[in-house]
């Protein structure tokens, strides 16, 4: 049975490589049909490794799967091939980018796009790039595929995206480089301090040892922390991601905001915490105060936007700061919660941006003040972007809001006055949703909205092949929702093992 | 487990989906769902309370665990739950059925039933929850719902500002809720009703004021009291029978029902509780006089119901069985009234101008005489339910106030004043919309509504009659054979209150000449109300229109808020995106770091020259470079 469930994992991670890998050697004699029967295809089989390991196998089973216990090798031509393996902090984030991956696959599959071949191309190597990242046990391996779930986005931006997309993509070029590159030293500066190794369970037993000492933790942790924190957008290296969040085509997008920017804060909680425990106390102080930044002046941010997308791309960076904060409680109740929030976050965030494209390409607007009433025309679509709009404004019945509670019970001991700062995100959050929905949604019809339907006939709902992406990620959304435990039996085992480390001396 | 009670609670939830999901457009189909379900719960409630073995019954689910903190979606079912819900369930199912007949023929009658039933979901999970957090979850619950219904005219622009106004207040009263919440956790490491019980009977002292005042926060945005009050006249943008329902019976009460709970426990210090106390009084007044200058049919309702809101959280600073006991007598009466303002709505084909309406006794008998009882129980005339809660507040706040503290004697006069006002604003309404000539073709073509709004409205008149009865003088109808109406468990937690008041009452001579006043002044206000708008006309309109004016702005408060909201904060927001977003960080930290590097760039390429010259001089200066490293150092 380990035999198997090890090969789902595998097959979790390879499936959409090996998908891109088959439609790029036939790329001269495939049509788009094809690419798009392929993309599917493999993505669906990702996402059934997803539901196998979380629901069917971990749910009964949980013990075999967690603490990285189970992984095999595979070996490829005499090749050993990466460990992959999964404990509770991975999992989730694992899950997440099948989830999303699927949604995103099928988003494009519907969409008109010129070049159909390579935008599934490149769609499947950014997916098998994010699931081999969550699923490495080495850090070394988990950057190399954080770069090869990267390198996609900006392809697809520079060929794909809309207006403004070269100034973003090199925007976004350079910020994500440097914060990977120093990143990538705090991460050299572990594998020399832990004894020349990147295994993620060797470092730890090292760590645990006291090999890193306390001058060092805070330097290293800084590192991790400015490097991973770019890729997450922390305040103030977060301006490449509205624009780019924008510019990008819809599936990327989603993908880019919803799983690949989660990868900075994974690393974080899944290497850093452990074992940087008395850097990331020194740390602590700092990093909740950027992060209110985040929440707060980006949130404020958020509610100027007038631009539906924009809007969207900004929340995301205000919720961002909502999980750093999580981070910052050093606690297994905060970096759960995070977690937690990145997994409901990551859902809701695919979800506002595939539905915002809906919108733009129903309306041929960006300004939401120029719309409105589309209610009554499109209320399949309306009914999908309310619930978006209250998952990430933290509703309970959705994940986002277990994450958010958490975090505001660990951030209470951590300090009450940046808890209750903290707490201002879920009045500024439902503002800026509401707003966009009223306007787009509610009131009657405005000029412009009734002399497109003047020229080009009625402005019609999602279809069916456009509400299947959507459900698929509000029925995650929900699921989580109301079962939390789903995720949290999990998480609780791996993050109680290096609790012992953060809690305070 | 209790199975029978998680019914309770999941039924309409299972209701909602059903409908939400598979009858969106079948309205038929969603009321039978809607109703079916609130039947069978109130059908479980009653076996479950009029059994024998009926006793405080305690339940935990860990929904949610995680580090050290877990939220558990427990059961807390004692005699307090069982009045709350016993009300929730009895006028939701009651108005659920009135909506079948008032909803019919609108194109999103399907979103309305499974909106409601959501709506019984979450109200039924505050009501049953067992510690703060669930209670947390539900609340933020009945919020969406209510949102969703106000929501419901979705292309009209009252709904649109409503129920983004509503979410919105109710968020921000919830941020000081959540933080409460969270500081009892942190303080007390649990948010366990029983538990806290537990610690404050052992030490009262341990009761935090700061943290009773955050978790106040929650009840007045809930029950929109000052200053978060905003809210609740502009929702009734929404259909009437939701305003019956969650926006003057049923959540709105739920602050109440939450400090209740709170106050039980002894988690409310006397400062919280003179501070609801003197907000409460407050706004029991100031609904009272803005009521007076309302046209709106359901809004003069509305400010009505503010006012009683104020009223009942008066009863929470002077005792809180007293204020569930209002809570219970308001939910059937004004229901009542709600409906009947639906019924008179419908038959003048959606015309809520009262100053439009008049002689609609004789075209409506049933929802007149409906509406009369409902009107002698809101103005307290004796027998009826509101003479009762409301004597006994007014009584409590009396004996409150002897005790000489500023505060509680401020709260005395200025309730008392409010209840001068309840008749006054109330014939207002009844005598305008009634009485006199028809002054609206609309309303002169009136016809009486269909059976399925009379009957509901028929059965809650009943019981805005003799609801106080069975609570006061502790009346058995029929040895008990009829109990089921009002079941004793649903009675139990107000009339021991009030029973133990009775006995303290004998040794307060001045209580009782007291009440002679107040209902000598209820008769004066009839009297007067009669006089000033007996002529189908409003005299205070006329002879003084400056303070009309000014009463119809109702505080600015709107104004204020409005100005705050588009003048401060979104201009705030405006600033923050352009000059510090825009230009500090992208323009000039980003783009002016690259155009640095470009010029830097434009400057170092000059030094790349392929001049023979110029390669000499760099070998040179390499040379020397290399020299005085080697030997210098």
């Amino acid at each position: 049975m380990e035999d198997f469930t090890s090969t789902m994992l595998n097959l979790g991670v390879y499936a959409p490589i090996i998908g891109a890998i088959f439609l790029a050697a036939f790329y001269p004699v495939s049509n788009g049909g094809t690419a798009k029967g392929i993309g599917i295809l493999s993505s669906a089989v990702s996402l059934a490794a997803v539901v196998f390991l979380w629901i069917g196998f971990g749910w009964w089973q949980k013990d075999a799967l967690l603490g990285f216990e189970f992984a095999q090798r595979f070996e490829l031509m005499g090749v050993s091939l990466p460990l992959f393996a999964l404990n509770g902090i991975s999992l989730p984030m694992y899950s997440l980018a099948g989830i999303v991956g699927f949604a995103a696959t099928l988003w494009a599959v519907r969409s008109e796009i010129e070049g159909v071949k390579l935008y599934m191309i490149l769609l499947l190597v950014m997916q098998g790039g994010l699931m081999g990242a969550f699923a490495s046990t080495n850090v070394l391996w988990m950057y190399a595929f954080h770069e090869f779930a990267l390198i996609p986005t900006f392809v697809a931006m520079l060929l794909w995206g809309g207006a403004g997309r070269k100034n973003a993509a090199i925007e976004m070029a350079i910020y994500l480089t440097l914060g990977a590159l120093v990143s990538l030293l705090g991460i050299v500066a572990l594998y020399l301090l832990c004894g020349n190794t990147f295994e993620i369970v060797e470092m730890r037993v090292a760590a645990a040892m006291g090999a890193i000492p306390q001058g060092w933790q805070k330097a290293v942790f800084g590192l991790l922390l400015f490097g991973l924190g770019t890729l997450v957008s922390l305040f103030p290296f977060y301006s490449w991601a509205p624009r780019a969040y924008s510019a990008a085509p819809t599936s990327f997008a989603m993908l880019h905001a919803g799983v690949l920017k989660k990868f900075g804060l994974y690393v974080l909680i899944q290497v850093a915490l452990p074992l940087l425990p008395s850097g990331a106390k020194d740390w602590a102080f700092v990093l909740a105060c950027l992060a209110l930044f985040n929440v707060i002046y980006i949130g404020l941010v958020t509610m100027a936007q007038k631009d539906l997308k924009l809007m969207v791309s900004y929340s995301s960076v205000s919720h961002m700061g909502m999980c750093f904060l999580g981070v910052a409680a050093l606690e297994v109740l905060g970096a759960g919660s995070a977690l937690m929030l990145m997994f409901g976050h990551g859902l809701s965030v695919a979800l506002l941006f595939m539905l915002s494209n809906a919108v733009v390409n129903r309306t041929g607007q960006w300004e939401m003040a120029k719309m409105g009433g589309l209610y009554k025309k499109t209320p399949i679509l309306a009914a999908f972007f309310l619930a978006g709009a209250f998952a990430s404004a933290g509703l309970p019945c959705f994940a986002n809001f277990w994450g958010e509670l958490g975090i505001f019970v660990a951030l209470w001991k951590f300090s009450p006055y940046v808890c209750a700062l903290a707490a201002l995100g879920i009045i500024i959050s439902a503002i800026y949703a509401l707003r966009a929905f009223a306007s787009v949604f509610m009131g009657s019809s405005s000029k412009e909205i009734e002399s497109i339907e003047e020229s080009e006939g009625s402005i019609s709902d999602l279809s069916i092949a456009e509400r299947l992406p959507a459900a698929v990620l509000l029925a995650a959304l929900v699921f989580v929702g109301f079962f939390p435990m789903a995720l949290t039996d999990f998480m609780n085992a791996d993050l109680n093992s290096f609790a012992v480390l953060i809690q305070p001396k | 487990m209790n199975l029978e009670l998680y019914s309770i609670l999941l039924l309409p939830l299972f209701a909602s989906a059903v409908v939400a999901l598979f009858f969106r457009t079948s309205g038929r189909v969603g009321s039978i769902f809607s109703a079916g379900a609130s039947a069978v719960a109130l059908a479980l409630l009653l076996k479950f309370v009029l059994s024998d073995s009926f006793g405080i019954y305690k339940d935990s689910l860990i929904l949610y665990s995680l580090g050290g903190f877990s939220l558990n979606m427990g059961i807390l079912f004692d005699s307090l739950t069982a009045n709350m819900l016993f009300v929730v369930c009895f006028v939701g199912f009651l108005i659920i059925v009135y909506s079948a007949g008032y909803m019919k023929g609108d194109e999103g009658v399907g979103r309305f039933f499974a909106g409601i039933s959501f709506f019984m979901f979450s109200m039924t999970g505050i009501v049953m929850s067992s510690n703060l957090f669930m209670m947390f979850v539900f609340w933020e619950l009945v919020g969406f719902s209510s949102y969703a219904l106000i929501a419901h005219y979705a292309s009209t622009e009252a709904a649109r500002s409503a129920s983004k106004k509503a979410f919105i207040v109710n968020r921000v009263g919830d941020f000081g809720f959540l933080l409460g919440i969270v500081w009892c956790q942190a303080k007390f490491g649990t948010t366990d009703f029983s538990v806290l019980a537990e610690i404050f009977k052992a030490s009262p002292g341990d009761a935090v004021t700061g943290m009773g005042l955050l978790v106040m926060c929650g009840f007045l945005g809930k029950s929109a009291q000052l200053p978060l009050h905003v809210w609740l006249p502009d929702a009734m943008a929404g259909p009437t029978p939701v305003s019956a329902l969650i926006h003057a019976a049923t959540m709105v009460a739920a602050g109440i029902y939450m400090m209740v709970r709170l106050s039980v426990v002894g988690f409310l210090t006397p400062e919280v509780l003179d501070t609801v106390l003197i907000l409460s009084a407050l706004m029991a007044f100031l609904g009272g006089v803005w009521a007076l200058a309302q046209s709106d049919i359901k809004k003069i309702l509305a400010y009505s119901t503010l006012a009683h809101l104020g009223l009942m959280g008066v009863g929470i600073g002077a005792g809180s069985e007293l204020a569930m006991f209002h809570l219970t007598t308001h939910a059937f009466f004004k229901a009542t009234l709600f409906l009947v303002a639906g019924a008179v709505i419908i038959a003048c084909h959606h015309e809520q101008d009262i100053f439009k309406m008049g002689g609609l006794a004789k075209k409506m008998p049933v929802t007149f005489v409906v509406s009369a009882v409902a009107v002698c129980a809101i103005m307290a005339i004796p027998f009826f339910s509101g003479y009762y809660s409301k004597e006994a507040v007014l009584a409590a706040v009396f004996a409150k106030a002897s005790d000489g503290v500023l505060v509680h004697s401020a709260a005395f006069w200025i309730t008392l004043f409010a209840a001068f006002l309840t008749p006054i604003y109330t014939l207002r309404f009844f005598l305008l919309v009634f009485f006199g000539a028809p002054r609206s073709e609309s309303a002169s073509k009136a016809r009486e509504v269909s059976f399925l709004m009379t009957v509901p409205m028929a059965i809650l008149a009943v019981y805005s009659l003799c609801a106080g009865w069975s609570y006061v003088y502790d009346f058995q109808w029929m040895n008990g054979k009829f109990n089921f109406l009002i079941p004793t468990a649903a009675s139990e937690f107000v009339g021991k209150g009030i029973a133990s008041r009775h006995a303290e009452a004998f040794l307060n001579s001045g209580l009782e000449t007291f009440e002679i006043v107040a209902v000598a002044m209820t008769f004066a206000a009839v009297v007067v109300a009669i006089l000033i708008y007996r002529s189908g006309k409003d005299r205070i309109k006329e002879s003084l229109p400056l303070a009309y004016g000014e009463i119809a702005r109702c505080g600015r408060f709107d104004e204020i808020y409005n100005y705050y909201v588009a003048k401060v904060q979104q201009r705030f927001a405006d600033l923050l995106a352009t000059f510090v977003d825009l230009f500090l960080i992208e323009i000039l930290s980003v783009r002016g770091i690259g155009a640095f590097c470009a010029v830097l760039g434009c400057g170092v390429k000059k030094l790349h020259s392929s001049r023979c010259g110029a390669q000499v001089a760099w070998l040179g200066a390499g040379l020397a470079f290399v020299f005085f490293l080697v030997f210098a150092a």
